[in-house]
């Protein structure tokens, strides 16, 4: 997998992540896992189709899901609910969407599939490339983005 | 009083937008998860106005808004969109959508786009 694919997904993940908590994360260190495993207590699975083709991974404990989840509703902390789900599930889709169109712009036109947030670490996200991870930490907790993306034939 | 049906996937959008809508003024007068449903509420409804997310399972946004607008050549869309996603906008405005919005939004530009768009200017 090209380093290349992972950068519009950090960028992506610090400016909604910006946008949405009203907090600018720090990016960590670049790390590279021969195999996709979910190593939060939730993680929102993206999966993504054309130039390039594969899934992207955002993993965060619980209590960051939770907290997340209650600033984007503008709320007071949140059990873990439905709708709290579906807040950290939305949070994954608008950094893909954004990160999608960062790659178009660099020849790799995409398009992204609907998010599903898995419950639970050390499951493994089937995948045939290995996954670059970088963590980004933000003021409610570290939010891990797994990319595993490869090239296809329709890359212009 | 204006209605409106929203349409996305994400239960967090649609109680989001139903709020910061009715905070507005504006009456939501239906919902639904998917494109296909959408149509269905649409038909059902008629509401003066349809926020419509892209990015949905089953039928997305785009299709929901071609057979709303083949339905009704007067529907009035506005897309919902995550930013980058031009291809998607282009063609969503060229199969008549009135506007759209980026996601993550703020409440004043939705409910900017949402004064703007109703039919003959139309205000809650």
């Amino acid at each position: 997998m090209k380093a290349e694919f992972i950068n519009p997904f950090v960028t992506a993940g610090i400016e909604v992540l910006e946008s949405v908590i009203k907090s600018r994360p720090e990016s960590g260190q670049l790390a590279v896992r021969s195999a996709t495993f979910t190593t939060q207590q939730s993680s929102i699975v993206i999966g993504v189709t054309g130039a390039v083709r594969g899934h992207v991974v955002y993993g965060m404990s619980l209590v960051t899901a939770t907290k997340v989840a209650a600033a984007m509703s503008s709320t007071p902390p949140m059990t873990f609910d439905e709708l709290a789900s579906s807040a950290v599930a939305e949070l994954g889709n608008m950094i893909s969407g954004n990160a999608a169109g960062l790659l178009a712009r660099a020849g790799y036109q995409c398009e992204i599939t609907p998010p599903t947030l898995v419950r639970g670490a050390n499951i493994e996200v089937s995948t045939t490339t290995p996954a670059l991870v970088v963590p980004l930490y933000t003021d409610l907790g570290k939010i891990e983005i797994n990319v595993a993306l490869e090239e296809t034939s329709a890359a212009s | 009083m204006s209605g409106i049906l929203v349409v996305d996937d994400a239960l967090f959008m649609r109680v989001t937008l139903r709020k910061l809508l009715a905070e507005a003024g504006f009456e939501v007068v239906g919902e639904a998860d998917n494109g296909r449903a959408a149509v269905e509420r649409y038909r059902e409804l008629q509401p003066d106005l349809v926020m419509m997310d892209i990015t949905m399972p089953e039928m997305d946004g785009l299709a929901a808004l071609r057979q709303i607008r083949s339905m009704d050549s007067h529907a009035t869309v506005i897309m919902c969109t995550a930013l980058g996603q031009e291809r998607s906008v282009k063609e969503a405005l060229k199969s008549g959508a009135a506007d759209y919005i980026v996601k993550p939004f703020k409440a004043e530009k939705v409910v900017e786009a949402v004064r703007k768009a109703l039919p003959g200017g139309r205000r809650p």
